[in-house]
């Protein structure tokens, strides 16, 4: 067990719908994406005087161009929240989310603040290429062979832990095809409201034939990635992107995507001054690093020191919240560390959902947080992998 | 002849013609609304909508860039007829239904313009009665315009005036075609199927009465009716397989119809196995089954013997190879003749009869004999027409021994050859006077339109006055590598640089003589064009380097690479303007001429490339230096000037993975051309306008760039960031270890070398960089093994 002065509790946790890459969401900024759930989480919890806040910690993995320039402050600024509020922005890539979640739980914890905002932000419209408006590698990296793996590209990381973890095409498949019907099954149950703020989205369009400039508004409310006709018989058409002779493809990796999250947190004294009912009290969280051409396989580094943390076994978690990058690198994980797959991912995952990188561990904070107390459930983890050969888990207790 | 200026065009019907008719519309720059029936469901644009993702698609590609598409509107008969109003020219190009046809000529008369030209895209309806289904005052602007499938890659274009088709328009539009559209027009006469589709459906089916009648296998047919007789390489049945077994069965089922009165009509029906192949839904490469299929790698044939597939062999016996290889024509018609073998006995037939057939319809479907040659050229793909080949064996007695075979009944028809062909005398149908003409019983001059004027060497027909540009003009300086020449007539002050070799391989003598001729015309001229004929020039002489690579001269090698960089800096310095006219193939040494000329004026048909990876080198006659030195004006011309990595990554690819441009309008979209270069649609006009293009720059003061200095290179991040590229495709069991390190040299090339990123550099630097990368590349054992591979195959080794 880990030692800190206080709990820290989770008394509103939201996110916007995630909008595929270049969908939705292409003509919405990621600082707008941003302020939105900033004044949608404060909102949540109508009692607390923003003043209090004693900082934003935002995700984000390219933090760069649109999402630039420190994209918490200018999105905390654009909430309407007042000027004494700070921001910062983080980034550990794909556990950016969950890592601000964890930074703001444990400024509760050691009693530097009483009211923090954990947030994530990421538009992968906005970014020309995938690793950002201008890639640069170091030739260092190639100077040694052990370094070598830092330059692979997610998707060859997952072909290698697919092979070595012995994943086979037909079961990725299978992931993926069940990620789709779960997140749409969840969907049509209307288990993501709670956790969903709508989005009204505005976009001046030129109209072409009068001269004028449209106004299309629309407000949205539903994650736009999953397929209800993902099929084995659909999937198997599709070729392998990473590796010739390959097994993953297109459709059993994550999306690309664009969302975001934001989750307050808030220290006991606050619960009893404002008479708040928490979601959920903020357990641990751990980090861990694996080899760079593997880094799918990242979680089981953290996960087993989540737990040691937080002082519970794996068996005790009711709900996995583990991060689809690729179908590989989560059946992977699942068959090194013996996760009841029944248990993980129970309304889909980034196949399906999609996955806005740095705003993803904040999103599916939300997702467990609403998702435990919907259940009843007790424990619930959220642990994904991070390029260049990480892993992430942060577990949370419903109340 | 008043001038057609189509500042927008329509095209009806988005079947597989229309749909790539617009398409080449597009890439002429013309703006064209696309028609179709309305979706039944949905989009009403839906059925022309997914005819423009199907252009996408096809390969070879309709458009000349995925760009053109936008220059396409989808449209329906539903909604937009107005949007006829402001169409110049509007092809109709519905399926062949004069009911269905005339019914669309009701709908949109009351939306046309009152100048439009009207045209059907008819394969061999009556264009007299369809003019009828037209109000009176259109009937002056209607006729046909027979495109050939592909429209953007077959040259020919029939066009078909009817009874009251105004002269004025036929000239103005044939005019429009043949420079706006680069075609190859003749005019037709209106019978049906007109003039290419009458011989070369007729010619289709002699060969499968005579593969019947010898006992011959398709494959077998195909290896004798392919390249080996100047025919297209998928030759006859092939050629069927790729057309639909389905398209070919109902343009045979009209010859039946329309052609009661054709003496060869009996032979206008399909053979029962294509109609049992159609019957099983075996129609051809869409249901990969026909005539052929593929079973995994191999090539399987129909074998009418056993009902069954076999594999495809297609052997010509050693007899007829023999045979088919006499230079002489007449000895070779002759050898035909006297062999006994099936084979040589097949092809005789095969000529004879369409020889036969040509002779007797020619004066019903076309002006001349030209235009009957040309049709078959231009339509069919063949090397020659059948008056030509026909000429060329002898005309005398080749017209005798047919005339002797339909006496024995041997031919398919008894139909008598007409008395011009056996006129005493007669030593063909072209000559230097015209081509014959059977209507008119005299030789018929080509036409006189001024468009013809810009073809300073258009095409000829065998036994026409064929002016060769090597016997043309004044001679100003040659050399084993070059000429330097002028057409006084045309501007005594504009030099034609002329490579001599091969294919314009580009070799030490081509080097010499490039700079020695700019340094000639520097002294003596305003301004040069490199111009020969087709290809512009395949590459460098991988021969001379191959066997320069085998005697280990490697300090030669890069002497003769240092000229190489010094030819292309001399193109791009020269005191006077260096055009290149470029047409086909620019490949490796080629393209980094076409590069460094101070402006390129390009055939739409052009492809060039940096290809030099396929034999394991880097550009290094300063390809990689010229793309470092664009890369850096471009950034410069950017918000971060230095940050030269974006604008390099585009060229890496292109020439990592030796992409090559398949249009003119890529050449420009790759960088290898500028965007203001001049992109023309008929390659016969290239020279015509490069010397006038050379001359407006010489007028304009022409002045060279200045040396380009202080180029900000990407150095060692840039490579770094190419090198993590290449891990990725390398562990992804997509390039080889050798591909690899190719790859990895042209990075360092375009990053000008392992400095810091950044630094600045000269031209010089950049060369000496490439220079060295690439005599290190040669000096390695895979490299040599795949130059001596494609010397060898004319195929690349992938090592």
């Amino acid at each position: 067990m880990s030692k800190q002065i206080q709990e820290a509790y989770i008394v509103a946790a939201t996110r916007l719908p995630v909008s595929k890459r270049n969908g939705m969401f292409k003509n919405v900024r990621p600082d707008d994406m941003l302020a939105a759930v900033l004044k949608s989480v404060v909102a949540q919890v109508p009692g607390i005087d923003p003043a209090l806040i004693g900082d934003v910690i935002v995700g984000c993995a390219m933090p760069e161009a649109e999402q630039g320039m420190n994209v918490a402050r200018i999105g905390l600024l654009l909430a309407g929240l007042p000027i004494t509020v700070p921001g910062i922005t983080i980034n550990r890539f794909c556990s950016s989310g969950v890592q601000a979640v964890a930074d703001a739980a444990n400024q509760i914890r050691l009693g530097l603040a009483d009211v923090m905002i954990a947030a994530g932000t990421e538009s992968m419209s906005v970014m020309p290429q995938i690793m950002g408006n201008k890639m640069s590698m170091n030739p260092a990296i190639f100077a040694r062979e052990e370094n070598i793996g830092i330059a692979y590209g997610m998707g060859l990381t997952a072909e290698k832990v697919a092979k070595q973890w012995g994943v086979s095409r037909d079961e990725q498949d299978a992931f993926a095809v069940a990620s789709n019907q779960k997140a749409c099954a969840a969907i049509a149950a209307g288990y993501f409201k709670a956790e969903t703020t709508p989005y009204a989205i505005s976009e001046s369009l030129p109209d072409l034939k009068t001269g004028l400039i449209k106004l299309r508004e629309r407000t949205v409310d539903t994650d736009e990635g999953p397929r209800a006709d993902s099929s084995m018989a659909n999937l198997a058409k599709l070729k392998p992107v990473f590796h010739a002779h390959g097994s993953v493809t297109a459709g059993n990796s994550s999306q690309m995507s664009d969302g975001a999250a934001a989750v307050m947190i808030v220290s006991e004294k606050i619960l009893r001054e404002h008479n708040l009912t928490p979601l959920a009290r903020f357990a641990g969280y751990a980090v861990g690093g694996v080899a760079p051409e593997i880094m799918g396989i990242g979680p089981i580094a953290a996960i087993p020191k989540v737990l040691k943390q937080v002082g519970i076994t794996q068996d005790q978690l009711d709900w996995i919240e583990l991060n689809e990058a690729f179908a590989a690198q989560s059946i992977a994980v699942m068959k090194e560390l013996g996760i009841n797959p029944d248990k993980v991912n129970p309304l889909g995952g980034a196949i399906a959902l999609g996955h806005p990188l740095g705003a993803t561990g904040a999103i599916r904070i939300a997702t467990l947080a609403h998702g435990l107390k919907r259940t009843g459930g007790k424990y619930g983890m959220v642990s994904m992998c991070i390029g260049t050969g990480m892993g992430a888990a942060g577990i949370i207790e419903a109340l | 002849m008043n001038k057609l200026i189509v500042k927008k065009a329509a095209v009806l019907g988005a079947g597989v013609m229309g749909a790539q008719i617009a398409a080449h519309l597009a890439n002429a720059n013309v703006p064209v609304v696309l028609f179709d029936l309305p979706a039944k469901d949905g989009d009403k644009n839906g059925v022309v909508k997914k005819a423009l993702d199907g252009l996408k698609k096809l390969d070879p590609a309709p458009l000349a860039n995925k760009d053109k598409l936008k220059f396409i509107d989808a449209a329906n008969y539903d909604e937009h007829l107005p949007l006829l109003a402001d169409c110049d020219l509007i092809i109709e190009a519905i399926a062949e239904r004069m009911d269905w046809k005339n019914d669309l000529y009701a709908k949109i008369a009351p939306f046309l313009s009152s100048t439009a030209i009207i045209a059907s895209n008819t394969s061999g309806l009556s264009m007299n009665a369809l003019a009828q289904g037209l109000p009176e005052a259109v009937r002056p602007r209607f006729c046909g315009i027979h495109f050939f499938n592909p429209p953007r890659y077959m040259h020919l274009v029939e066009i078909i005036g009817t009874q009251s088709t105004d002269g004025s328009t036929l000239d103005a539009l044939e005019t429009w075609l043949t420079s706006r559209l680069g075609k190859g027009v003749i005019r037709a006469l209106d019978t049906p199927n007109f003039v290419a589709n009458r011989i070369g459906v007729f010619s289709i089916l002699a060969v499968m009465h005579h593969t019947s009648a010898f006992g011959l296998g398709f494959d077998e047919v195909d290896a004798l009716t392919g390249p080996k007789i100047g025919r297209p390489k998928s030759a006859t049945y092939r050629t069927a397989d790729v057309v639909g077994l389905d398209t070919l069965a109902h343009v045979v089922k009209t010859m039946q119809d329309t052609l009661p009165g054709d003496t060869w009509h009996q032979y206008f029906t399909n053979p029962g196995w294509l109609t049992a192949l159609i019957g099983q839904g075996a129609l051809g490469q869409k249901t990969r089954c026909g005539i052929f299929r593929k079973q995994g790698k191999e090539i399987q044939v129909l074998d009418l013997a056993k009902q069954d597939y076999r594999t495809s062999v297609g052997e010509i016996a050693e007899e007829v190879a023999a045979i088919l290889k006499v230079k002489n024509p007449a000895e070779k018609f002759a050898a035909l003749r006297a062999s006994s073998h099936p084979q040589a006995q097949f092809l005789w037939a095969i000529f004879r009869d369409i020889f036969h057939y040509a002779a007797v319809q020619l004066e019903s479907v076309a002006d001349n004999a030209r235009d009957l040659d040309f049709a078959m050229r231009w339509g069919f793909g063949w090397a020659q027409g059948p008056f030509e080949t026909w000429q060329a064996a002898g005309w005398a007695d080749t017209a005798q021994a047919i005339a002797a075979d339909i006496a024995a009944g041997k031919a398919m028809s008894a139909t008598p050859l007409p008395g011009w062909a056996l006129e005493s005398g007669r030593t063909g149908v072209h000559s230097a006077q015209g081509s014959y003409s059977a209507s008119k019983n005299a030789y018929v001059a080509r036409s006189t339109l001024p468009v013809y004027q810009r073809q300073f060497f258009p095409e000829r027909v065998l036994g026409e006055v064929a002016i060769s540009p090597a016997q043309t003009g004044e001679t100003l300086y040659e050399d084993d590598g070059v000429r330097l020449w002028r057409n006084v007539a045309v501007d005594a002050g504009i030099g034609i640089i002329s490579i001599k070799s091969k294919m314009h391989t580009i070799g030490n003598e081509v080097l010499d003589g490039v700079i020695a001729a700019v340094r000639q015309a520097e002294q003596t001229l305003d301004g040069v064009v490199i111009w020969h004929e087709v290809p512009f020039a395949v590459g460098a002489n991988l021969q001379q380097v191959g066997e320069a690579c085998a005697a280990a001269q490697f300090d030669l090698l890069e002497a003769t690479v240092e000229k190489f960089q010094r030819a292309s800096q001399t193109l791009k310095y020269a005191q006077v303007p260096t055009m290149v006219a470029v047409q086909g193939m620019a490949l490796g040494g080629g393209c980094e001429f076409v590069m460094h000329a101070s402006k390129r004026v390009m055939a739409l048909e052009s492809y060039v490339g940096l290809v030099e990876a396929g034999v394991g080198l880097i550009p290094a006659g300063g390809g990689c230096k010229e793309f470092a030195v664009r890369a850096a004006d471009w950034a410069a011309q950017s918000a971060t000037p230095g940050e030269v990595f974006n604008y390099l990554q585009p060229v890496f690819m292109t020439i990592a993975m030796a992409k090559v441009a398949k249009s003119a309008a890529q050449v420009i979209d790759f960088g290898f051309g500028k965007p203001s270069d001049t992109i023309l649609f008929n390659a016969n006009e290239l020279l015509y306008v490069a010397i006038k293009e050379a001359r407006a720059l010489a007028d304009a003061g022409y002045a060279p760039p200045p040396m380009a200095r202080a180029i900000p290179v990407a150095g060692k991040n840039g490579i770094a960031t190419f090198e993590m590229m290449l891990v990725n495709m390398k562990e992804g069991g997509m390039i080889s270890a050798h591909d690899y390190k190719v790859a990895k040299s042209a990075a360092i090339a375009l990053c000008g070398g392992e400095v810091e990123t950044g630094s600045l550099v000269d031209e010089e630097w950049l060369l000496t960089v490439e220079r060295r990368l690439f005599v290190d590349l040669l000096k390695t054992p895979e490299t040599q093994a795949r130059i001596k591979h494609t010397l060898e195959t004319g195929k690349p080794l992938r090592n």
